[in-house]
């Protein structure tokens, strides 16, 4: 039933990247962010062991210091969410719970022009790719479809940082979502199968990799024969296919 | 209803929401013991994504039919039709003819239930997920013994609310999704598992949880250290 909703969102990322004129980059992700999500700001930033440390893109100035703020500090939602392994949902940095949590972050960020600070992880299961931040100058909470858009959103960046990790990268858009490969999966994500996640860990053995590394293994296979993700991971659970630890994803079967 | 199995099940579950407990251990206690309670065959609870899908939390059989079942939901079923009413739903046989989920009572058949109860997981007036019953036998569950389920169901919307309270306060969508992840970090392991053995999935859950319990660790931790370990073995080897 999300399946709509993940579509037009990838359809807004398309367009943007495509009116940019560029390849589809995080950066699009944090522009729909900011529309559809009615925040003043949005950023990127990949994890590293320490934490989540390396900006990839901003919308503004004020997203730009909120992010190196937290990583001055070492403290903040963004901080929060990879431990916690959930989103931290700060809609009012000036009351008691956000001072208590983050003593040092919350008055900086708010002398900054933040009201409230809304963090996702990037994450599926164990596999962490970095963390989404958003901000609003004004306090107040995000509405439920806000919110589904941007775990939505959150999905597509994550699989984005972890295309990257594949050294595939082939995110160009031609506007109608063909070629792209969030695009032509974002809809797979969405419909969660818990498929999906059994065959991470079973290639994890099976090619001795990382779990980021399988899963993005397991895209690149089911793209590269355009078939979907749910039936290539059903495939490796029931045992019928068994992928090659020989890299090459994009040759034939 | 065995009323002395009854009471264990509320003492059990109290004992566990006071201590430090894994939501996803908990949830998959709560529908072993609704299966012994009810004299059901199976039991599932299904939480409702902020992204708009039911995703399964816990289940008493890990086994694939069953865990389609719940999949199968997101389109039509009793689960579905619970979600969007907030209250019960029944189907006293799934092979009747006239079922308003034609492809749902139909994958139930054939994995052999012919019953089954949707009841809601409500928070004031928001439903955030359904406990589900099924029994390989026609004909309704007795009225006295729904009232009882509801009760599990609501239990089962407490412990989501309090696993994580007695570290700091957080939002109910905190909480559902930090539960949905670690479902998806327990499906990781459960899958690395079952590579690692040759084993099915349920045999694999099995030894996670026995694992997790034998040495006083929450289940998503175990599952967590064993997915990011760079060996396949188990338990994971400590350090990494």
């Amino acid at each position: 039933m999300s399946v709509n909703r993940a579509t037009l969102l990838w359809g807004l990322i398309a367009e943007h990247a495509t009116t940019a004129g560029l390849q589809v980059a995080a950066a699009d992700v944090c522009a729909v962010a900011v529309s559809s999500a009615q925040v003043s700001g949005a950023w990127v930033a990949a994890a590293s062991s320490r934490g989540p440390d390396f900006v990839m893109c901003v919308t503004d100035q004020v997203s730009e210091q909120l992010a190196e703020l937290q990583q001055l500090l070492g403290e903040g939602p963004c901080q929060d969410v990879l431990a916690d392994a959930a989103p931290v949902l700060a809609a009012d940095l000036g009351d008691d719970e956000s001072g208590r949590r983050w003593p040092g972050f919350a008055p900086e960020a708010r002398s900054a022009g933040a009201g409230a600070v809304f963090a996702f992880p990037l994450m599926i299961g164990a596999i962490r790719s970095g963390v989404l931040g958003l901000y609003r100058s004004s306090p107040g909470p995000l509405s439920s479809l806000q919110l589904g858009d941007c775990l939505l959103l959150a999905d597509t960046a994550t699989v984005m940082l972890l295309d990257g990790l594949d050294g595939g990268g082939e995110l160009a858009a031609d506007g109608n979502g063909h070629g792209a490969r969030p695009g032509g999966q974002s809809s797979d994500l969405a419909a969660h199968r818990v498929e999906i996640d059994q065959a991470t860990g079973m290639l994890t053995v099976q090619l001795g990799i990382s779990a980021a590394e399988a899963f993005a293994r397991l895209r690149a296979y089911a793209y590269a024969r355009d078939r979907r993700l749910a039936d290539v991971a059903g495939d490796i659970v029931a045992r019928r296919l068994r992928l090659d630890p020989d890299p090459a994803p994009d040759a034939g079967p | 209803m065995d009323s002395e199995l009854l009471s264990g099940t509320f003492v059990d579950l109290a004992d566990t929401m006071v201590a430090d407990f894994d939501i996803i251990d908990f949830l998959h206690m709560l529908t072993d013991r609704s299966v012994a309670l009810m004299s059901a065959s199976a039991a599932g609870v299904v939480l409702a994504d902020p992204r708009g899908a039911l995703r399964v939390a816990a289940a008493s059989s890990e086994a694939a039919g069953l865990v389609e079942l719940f999949q199968i939901q997101n389109d039509e079923g009793p689960c579905l039709d619970c979600f969007r009413s907030g209250r019960s739903v029944t189907a006293a046989d799934l092979a009747a003819p006239g079922t308003p989920w034609p492809r749902f009572a139909a994958a139930a058949t054939q994995a052999g239930f012919r019953t089954v109860e949707a009841l809601p997981m409500r928070l004031r007036d928001q439903v955030i997920g359904a406990l589900n019953l099924f029994r390989a036998t026609p004909g309704s569950f007795e009225p006295a013994d729904l009232r009882i389920a509801q009760a599990l169901a609501d239990v089962a919307t407490i412990g989501l609310l309090q696993e994580r309270n007695l570290r700091r306060s957080e939002t109910m969508a905190e909480q559902l999704q930090a539960a949905l992840n670690s479902r998806v970090v327990i499906e990781q392991a459960k899958g690395k598992l079952a590579e690692r053995l040759g084993s099915d999935m349920d045999e694999a859950f099995r030894l996670l949880r026995d694992h997790a319990r034998n040495t006083n660790q929450r289940l998503t931790d175990v599952a967590r250290s064993f997915v990011d370990s760079t060996s396949a073995d188990f338990p994971a080897p400590p350090g990494r």
